[in-house]
């Protein structure tokens, strides 16, 4: 068997790593082959020739060949439940823009995109509403990641320009990370900083977040601030800069505006040390170390993410951020700059293209001079927009008041993503026509479409990314698209040449909407807009095929790119000088009462990403965390008898959730939070967003998806339990459930009003009367425990563990026993009970995904002399691979006292 | 002087001899004198099943070597039986006529099967399942033959076995709802049931005969079902409980209940008179397993050595000695108020375990089908173990439980 191996980027955080995936050729066109291949794809490794990540992979990544079969993949067109051809959906959807545009003006039309699109897919997107329907309502999901951080560009630079490098981050001697959990959310960035700090272990790291999370375990500092309180601490360094006569007098009058005011409503907002400690919930030392690190260490790299951006005054933190760097000129310098990282693996490609509502395309905006002309021309497009569209909350809400009356929805899951999704709901019901392109069947989201468009997914598709730090990466189709899965530009010029716009969406190959792109970028530039990438205007396939790595800009004449911005002082405001903006700190708009005492604050864990459409594939992802949590002070808890692991009744006034309790000092006493990801798909109530209001930030529109106001409640009317089956259950009428992707048959973590019988929870199960069927029965009062065991035909059919209160149970073998070809032994029988056979090792909760080592493995390891990470990466190989569980090894290793005493 | 030589008088005999031997101790001087009405002596009555069953031959039945102990100076008196006994004086008679005269009197007189009040229960062919001369009567009937066996305990149920084995058309009656009731919970006593069922034996559970019928020569025919039915028998075995053998005691004037009443060293009411195995009584209890009489015995020597030995009542693991059915049963099996059950189920592959557990001890254990943990599980109650860290996987057996011990 022949294999190819194949360049491209990987499909998840911002850092957009390269990855070698190498795809054996299939010997044989059935059907049945092609799955066995996807099965059987080895593992991917890390590209050492991208500049991103040189070779390195996080665990994500390093299981990405386990997503590429996916059951539930999207095979076929469906026009309101029924199988349609392509021709036939596209009709039915033309049809219906046609009649809205029509009768009610082209803003009843939106598109609703997502940064996990390619670049390619966005400008074809971008090209039909903006130029052609005449609509600016393109949003996407990255107004939930970043758009904040873009408008504070925006503001201080004229431009959405990131000015930094990854290389940034090794040659600082201050990097502060602010509201960003890196080691898990981006943790090649991460193991990159780690290096660099082991290298040169005088470089400083400093931690602002309010919760302590993996990423602390580098920091030299660790600012537990208020949530939200983020701007004061910049505010605070800008006037402790001036007193400490940091400041580049220089740089600020050649170069910037606006100092004089921004420094003075500084000293307003800010007036002491005592008031900014008391602001921000910190102690006034920690503060004046953070200001006097900052003031003796001109290579410093600010590192800020969704902590940050997230937030009703997100723009005015990225700017109180930016104003300190602008102050002491360290940006458009070798380690130093304001630097920005996002979250999806292509939010900067959509940036590019102008894929937002408040965009027009190529970095022009509907206010740029002459920008709406320019396209015009360039597209030679009939109806274009002029103002700007709905923000992605704004779109939701036309949409529930009527006035959108046809969405198309593109690789993104808003009833999940967006806050108070009960009104995202509202809105897709009430919204006429629902169009949602994706490559999965099953998502909150498709559950909502009256046309579902089957898409290619990040193994089939055929374009280019952006990532955080404006490098250009291709990522390559590698596999066949299954069914009719198509790509998302095609589908899009599909509907537009139905449209009548035949022209200007004849595209043959993905390669020339690039090279249009470019062109569009390049087109009366000459320097004005930061945006051009010129060179590749007259691109040709082969070219395009093998385009390396490259960092924007590259105009004409400089095919190498540009690795940092600003180096000579000339931003992209019509003067040229960039912009302090005054900033007055502001916290949350919803705060404490005595009715929802607790702040919730939102983010990721380590091994899933987004809504798991894709991470949710891959079994060995789910070890680190199997399930929906809700992390809560000790304190609390004790007050709320709540008990590590048992169900909690979480309320806000827009909704409710039921999730784990994980009971953790890594939260401060009254503030709570919880991970992102499981949707109705995965749990019954674990949908966080919600929780979460709609706020959002008045000049960015992005909502303040960290926080919301919430009370707690412990489910005392609760026993616990697994369910493992070979097949899904057909009811999940339980009080909490949350299927746990497995290689094996189907796992639930189930919680069940207290008092179940053995017979009510066979009830559970159809019996089939053509096979020998037996159930196996343990019952233990002492404990409370009831386990079931349902055997057809000498073989596992399912098992049931019912406990009284919550325990972690390893269910590794328990599945595998679901599938194999042998009869049952007597005392594999008897295992099934258990959990184990009696002679195999209980590894305990996995803490490395890559090698699959467990928390009792590592125990047993330091027990038997393992005093460091390092050891115990020799003895267990955890750690060794993506590195992205060495935070937590590191927490096995007793201290050195204890070691010596 | 051992009244009885049977298992219990046998075997004290031999370890008499066996103390004596490997004593300094002059004062332990004993003559013994061992007398049996069985011509066979010290023989493992335990075995009678097996060899019923043809499981073992008559060379693997002995339990204590006789010849050897004769040669060793016990005098054995067999196929003799006491007839009266003077406790005063000394002496008993026997039915041959002799005298024999003692210095300290153990009584190991046994027990005979309950005897039913059914008319004709004293027919010849009505019998017990006791000695090997019942094993000799029962192989040596007929083929095919038609038998009835009353009491559905572990000896009726090993007889019926060794009887459908030498293919005779074997019914059991039992009075009990459920086999075996004092040793199993009606949902193993089931699976029990399948498989002896399953091996050929018939049951009438819940049901006790009412009558015999009789033909001419005295000899049971039929026996009569509750239902009237009249269900052909060339044979009735009689395995409805036993009857401790307290006649002679009685007569002699020793102190009686059920049984010869006995004190922690196993003396009677009567200074220099013993007794222990089935014949005994201790705080109103009687035996019928093996176990504690191997204790009555050692309890019993070390007293006539004057050492300090008491005995006391300890459960007992019994089993069934059938091959091919595993079953384990010890303490107590039917929860009383504060206790608790904890049970395993696994019908399809007729394996059933049943803990009864009380605060943190293990009280009862019932095993069918995988017995190895039985000897666990006893030892647990034995020691009197706490068995609160291993409540959640103590079901489960040794080999889950015993990390968490360590």
């Amino acid at each position: 068997m022949t294999a190819t191996m194949t360049k491209t980027t990987c499909p998840y955080c911002g850092v957009g790593c390269g990855v070698n995936v190498t795809v054996p050729s299939s010997g044989s066109d059935s059907e049945h082959d092609k799955t066995l291949d996807l099965k059987n794809i080895p593992p991917v490794s890390g590209d050492t020739d991208h500049p991103a990540n040189f070779g390195r992979l996080c665990v994500k990544g390093s299981s990405l060949a386990q997503t590429l079969h996916s059951d539930d993949r999207l095979l076929t067109p469906v026009v309101n439940g029924d199988v349609v051809s392509w021709e036939s959906a596209v009709d039915t959807v033309s049809e219906k823009i046609a009649q809205v545009v029509k009768d009610h003006g082209p803003d009843a039309f939106a598109f609703y995109l997502s940064g996990q699109i390619l670049t390619e897919d966005y400008y074809v997107a971008n090209k039909l509403a903006k130029g052609f329907i005449g609509t600016a309502n393109v949003d996407t999901n990255s107004r939930l990641c970043m758009a904040s951080a873009v408008v504070g560009y925006k503001r201080a630079f004229g431009s959405d320009t990131v000015p930094c490098n990854y290389e940034d981050l090794e040659l600082c001697n201050l990097l502060i990370m602010v509201g960003s959990n890196a080691a898990w959310t981006h943790p090649i960035l991460y193991q990159r900083i780690v290096e660099a700090k082991k290298q040169r272990p005088n470089m400083k790291v400093v931690v602002i977040d309010p919760r302590e999370t993996a990423t602390c375990d580098i920091a030299d500092l660790h600012l537990a601030i208020r949530p939200g309180s983020d701007a004061a601490v910049f505010s605070f360094l800008l006037k402790h800069s001036v007193d400490a006569g940091v400041l580049n007098n220089t740089f600020i009058s050649r170069h910037t505006n606006g100092f004089k005011e921004t420094l003075h409503q500084a000293n307003e907002s800010c007036s002491s040390l005592a008031f900014v400690a008391d602001f921000c919930g910190v102690s006034e030392e920690a503060l004046l170390t953070l200001a006097t690190w900052w003031c003796d260490t001109p290579k410093t790299v600010t590192f800020y993410s969704q902590g940050v951006n997230q937030s009703s005054s997100g723009v005015d933190k990225c700017n109180a951020i930016i104003n300190c760097h602008l102050a002491t000129g360290r940006i458009g310098k070798e380690g130093a700059g304001p630097f920005s990282i996002t979250g999806q693996p292509n939010a900067m490609g959509g940036r590019e293209v102008g894929g937002l509502a408040n965009q027009l395309a190529a970095h022009m905006d509907f206010a740029t001079p002459g920008a709406q002309e320019l396209v015009q021309r360039f597209w030679q497009a009939p109806n274009m927009a002029t103002e700007n569209g709905l923000k992605a909350v704004d779109m939701f809400q036309a949409m529930e008041e009527g006035k959108v009356k046809v969405v198309w929805i593109m690789s993104t899951n808003p009833m999940v993503s967006l806050p108070d999704t009960a009104q995202v709901r509202r809105a897709l019901e009430k919204c006429e026509l629902v169009i949602v392109s994706d490559c999965k069947a099953h998502t909150d989201t498709t559950a909502m479409a009256d046309v579902l468009f089957p898409a290619t997914g990040w193994s089939e598709k055929n374009g280019t990314v952006t990532n955080s730090e404006r490098r250009i990466s291709r990522q390559r189709g590698l596999l066949p698209p299954p069914g009719e899965a198509k790509h998302d530009w095609w589908a899009i010029c599909e509907v537009a040449k139905r449209l009548g716009y035949r022209s200007a969406f004849s595209y043959q190959n993905v390669h020339e909407i690039f090279a249009e792109h470019a062109a569009l970028s390049e087109f009366e530039n000459n320097g004005k807009r930061d945006f051009d990438i010129g060179h590749f205007s007259g691109i040709s396939q082969q070219d395009y095929d093998a385009l390396t790595p490259v960092q924007w800009p590259v105009p004409k004449g400089r095919p190498q790119g540009t690795k940092r911005m600003f180096e000579k002082g000339r931003f992209f405001t019509p003067d040229r000088r960039a912009k302090f903006i005054p900033i007055i700190p502001s916290l949350p708009v919803y705060q404490a009462t005595s009715e929802w005492p607790f702040t919730f604050n939102t983010g990721r864990v380590r091994d899933q990403w987004h809504t798991m459409t894709r991470t949710g594939d891959a079994a060995s992802l789910t070890k680190h965390t199997d399930q929906p949590y809700v992390e809560i002070h000790p304190k609390d808890a004790k007050r709320l008898n709540i008990v590590d692991q048992s169900l909690v009744h979480v309320q806000s006034e827009s909704g409710e959730a039921l999730l784990k309790a994980k009971i953790s000092r890594g939260v401060s006493p009254g503030n709570v939070f919880a991970p992102i990801h499981w949707t109705k798909q995965f749990s019954n109530a674990a949908v966080v967003s919600n929780l979460i209001p709609q706020v959002v930030d008045p000049l960015s529109g992005q909502p303040e998806s960290k926080h919301a106001q919430v009370r707690l409640e412990a489910v005392t009317d609760a026993s616990y339990g697994i369910v493992i089956s070979t097949q899904p259950l057909e009811s999940l009428d339980f009080t909490y459930w949350c299927r746990v992707p497995s290689d094996y048959g189907y796992r639930y973590e189930v919680v069940w009003p207290a008092g179940e019988s053995v017979a009510s929870i066979r009830s559970l199960f159809s019996t089939s009367p053509s096979s020998k069927e037996e159930w196996l029965e343990y019952t233990n009062p002492k404990t409370q425990q009831i386990r079931l065991a349902q055997i057809a035909d000498q073989k596992l059919i399912s098992v049931v563990y019912l406990h009284s209160k919550p325990v972690s149970i390893s269910c590794d073998w328990l599945e595998s026993k679901l599938v194999g070809n042998e009869c049952l032994s007597d005392s594999d029988r008897m295992a099934i009970l258990v959990g184990l056979p009696a002679n195999v090792e209980d590894k305990g909760a996995i803490v490395c995904s890559c090698f699959q080592v467990g928390s009792k493995q590592i125990e047993k390891a330091v027990a038997s002399g393992a005093h460091s990470v390092e050891q115990l990466g020799a003895s267990l190989k955890c750690g060794t691979n993506c590195g992205s569980c060495l935070p937590e090894l590191k927490n096995f290793i007793p201290i050195k006292t204890e070691v010596s005493a | 002087m051992i009244v009885g030589a049977g298992m219990a008088g046998s075997k004290l005999a031999h370890d008499l001899l066996e103390r004596q031997r490997n004593s300094q101790q002059a004062h332990m001087d004993y003559v013994i004198t061992l007398i049996g009405e069985e011509t066979q002596v010290g023989y493992n009555r335990i075995m009678l099943s097996s060899l019923l069953a043809q499981d073992i031959s008559d060379a693997e039945m002995p339990l204590v070597d006789t010849d050897k102990m004769q040669k060793g100076g016990v005098h054995i008196i067999s196929g003799d039986l006491v007839v009266s006994m003077d406790l005063e004086s000394k002496v008993v008679s026997l039915s041959s006529g002799q005298s024999v005269a003692y210095d300290k009197l153990i009584m190991a007189t046994g027990s005979r099967a309950r005897v039913l009040p059914i008319d004709g229960a004293q027919a010849a062919n009505v019998m017990g399942f006791r000695t090997w001369h019942d094993v000799d009567v029962m192989t040596s009937l007929k083929e095919k033959q038609p038998v009835c066996v009353i009491g559905g305990g572990l000896l009726g149920l090993e007889a019926a076995v060794g009887l459908v084995k030498r293919g005779h058309d074997v019914t059991v009656f039992h009075r009990s709802d459920w086999l075996l009731n004092r040793q199993l919970d009606k949902e193993s006593a089931e699976l029990l049931l399948n498989r002896l069922k399953g091996m050929g034996i018939q049951f009438r559970l819940g049901e006790s005969p009412s009558a015999f019928i009789q033909s001419d020569d005295q000899l049971v025919t039929h026996v009569v079902c509750e239902n009237g039915e009249h269900m052909a028998a060339s044979l009735v075995i009689m395995a409805a409980g036993i009857t401790p053998e307290i006649t002679l005691a009685k007569a002699a004037g020793l102190q009686t209940n059920q049984a010869i009443v006995v004190d922690e060293k196993m003396q009677t009411s009567h200074a220099d008179v013993f007794a222990l195995g089935e014949c005994c009584e201790f705080e109103a209890q009687t035996f019928g397993l093996v176990a504690p009489i191997w204790t009555q015995i050692n309890v019993l020597i070390d007293g006539l050595n004057n050492q300090q030995a008491r005995f006391s009542i300890e459960p007992t693991p019994t089993k069934l000695k059938v091959s091919g059915v595993n079953l384990f049963s010890v303490g107590r099996i039917e929860p009383i108020e504060g206790d608790e059950c904890i049970f395993f189920k696994d019908i399809g592959a007729n394996h059933y375990r049943k803990l009864v557990v009380n605060d943190g001890l293990l009280v009862g254990a019932i095993l069918y089908g995988n017995v190895a943990d039985g000897s666990w599980y006893f030892q647990l109650i034995q020691n009197k173990t706490d068995i609160s860290d291993m409540l959640e996987l103590l079901v489960f057996g040794e080999a889950y439980c015993r990390p968490q011990v360590a």
